[in-house]
């Protein structure tokens, strides 16, 4: 049957693989003289670094295992709600050692929804990898911010949801953990959008 | 105001998250669905310069070789379109694009194949589309290889790709396969589809009038990102 708005399909998704890092990441896996450096490595460049937050965390799959080969990009506006074509976008890797991943980055400020309400700072994170025959998405928030006005999580908060896996928590100064859970009790909160 | 979403995700042209066939996928596919959420924010993306983009970084013969050896193999062409689901060209896409040498071997220290490495190939090429949305590659044909999955299967011959179009909602990673491999139709991560058109879309064509002229086998492949639409949002204070 013919589609009556004439819209061709989406080319479906595949798994990235267990490899993905030769495709995205070169340099982290010693393959050195091909680009100068791996697109992300920082999110915004020109920043004081005493001015930026930590976020830091492991992906867990559904053995409590810390994943090392899953690819994280985030995507995220400014201190001053501020969208850039060339700044805000990151792409990192858990450390092979600590299973740990560690954003460096600037505390994003708030966005206006469509109605024109503010969004609460947020992040957007992507998580990419072996055995995840789709991408998958969510966001990040932050413990101490106002969470209870946020358009996107007052209107999910009935179904239900884990709400708190979307949540970053803040352990000191600056520092927040936000660790993934692919299944499980605490199974992460993953988007459609 | 006019506001800018994007075209809802079609779930039933798209791999099943969970999908036991596919070993790795049962302890890592979330088991819960997915919330919908208004796609209005992530419209926005990072664009990439020109200017990071190498000269030789879509030549993948040349681009890792010593000395200007070759790599081992034959040469191919991949070459294609990107597009959005209106047929609009996206200019200036990222494709990423990264796959095994002519043996089945990735250069990745976790590849336990026991297959040899090409010291004059990386498997790893990026570029950017034109103005008309088109990309070209020239790389060599990677071969086919064993993994563990049910015991051992193999994959069909594949060049994966990541895809930035415009909004960080349009990303895509997938894996290009080429036209006339038995493997395609045995593999459990093509199978995770089930529309049979969706999987035929990730079947690269033998493009015999490129490959005539070049002297290289070509095989074409377009890809089409989610749609970006229009709409008219009235502001009023009840919102949506």
């Amino acid at each position: 049957m013919k589609n009556s708005r004439n819209i061709l399909d989406e080319t479906p998704f595949q798994t990235a693989g267990p490899f993905l890092h030769i495709g995205c990441m070169p340099n982290k896996i010693k393959i050195n003289n091909l680009y100068k450096n791996d697109l992300g490595e920082v999110p915004f460049k020109n920043k004081n670094e005493i001015e930026m937050i930590t976020v830091e965390g492991s992906v867990f799959d559904g053995n409590g295992i810390a994943l090392d080969d899953v690819m994280l990009e985030t995507w995220q506006c400014d201190e001053n709600g501020q969208f850039f074509e060339d700044n805000g976008f990151a792409r990192f890797i858990p450390d092979k050692s600590t299973k740990k991943f560690k954003l460096l980055t600037v505390k994003p400020g708030q966005v206006e929804n469509l109605d024109g309400k503010n969004q609460s700072p947020h992040i957007c994170l992507s998580i990419s990898s072996r055995g995840l025959n789709m991408t998958l998405n969510t966001r990040i928030y932050f413990e101490g911010d106002d969470l209870i006005n946020d358009p996107i999580l007052s209107m999910i908060k009935n179904d239900k949801v884990n709400i708190d896996s979307l949540v970053a928590k803040k352990i000191k100064k600056n520092v927040y953990v936000f660790d993934v859970f692919l299944q499980g009790d605490k199974e992460t909160v993953f988007f459609d959008m | 105001m006019n506001v800018k979403s994007l075209v809802k995700r079609n779930y039933k042209k798209q791999p099943e998250i969970d999908f036991p066939d596919y070993k790795s996928s049962i302890f890592r596919a979330p088991k819960n669905k997915k919330i919908s959420i208004p796609s209005n924010l992530e419209i926005f993306g990072p664009i990439f310069n020109k200017k990071t983009i190498g000269e030789l970084d879509n030549d993948l013969t040349l681009n890792f070789s010593k000395n200007k050896n070759s790599p081992l193999g034959h040469k191919i062409i991949v070459h294609g379109t990107v597009s959005d689901q209106f047929s609009n060209p996206i200019k200036g896409a990222l494709i990423e694009i990264w796959q095994a040498n002519a043996a089945g071997k990735y250069l990745h220290q976790d590849d336990k194949n026991p297959a040899p490495i090409d010291p004059n190939f990386s498997g790893c090429g990026r570029s950017l589309t034109s103005s008309d949305g088109s990309y070209e590659f020239l790389t060599i044909q990677p071969g086919p290889y064993p993994y563990p999955n049910r015991g051992i299967e193999w994959r069909p011959m594949h060049i994966h790709f990541s895809i930035f179009g415009e909004s960080f909602g349009q990303r895509l990673i997938t894996q290009m396969y080429f036209e006339g491999d038995p493997l395609i139709n045995i593999c459990p991560m093509v199978n995770s589809i089930a529309d049979e058109k969706a999987k035929k879309s990730l079947v690269g064509k033998l493009d015999t009038s490129r490959s005539n002229i070049q002297n290289i086998l070509a095989y074409k492949f377009d890809i089409v990102l989610r749609g970006v639409k229009q709409t008219f949002f009235e502001n009023r204070q009840e919102g949506l």
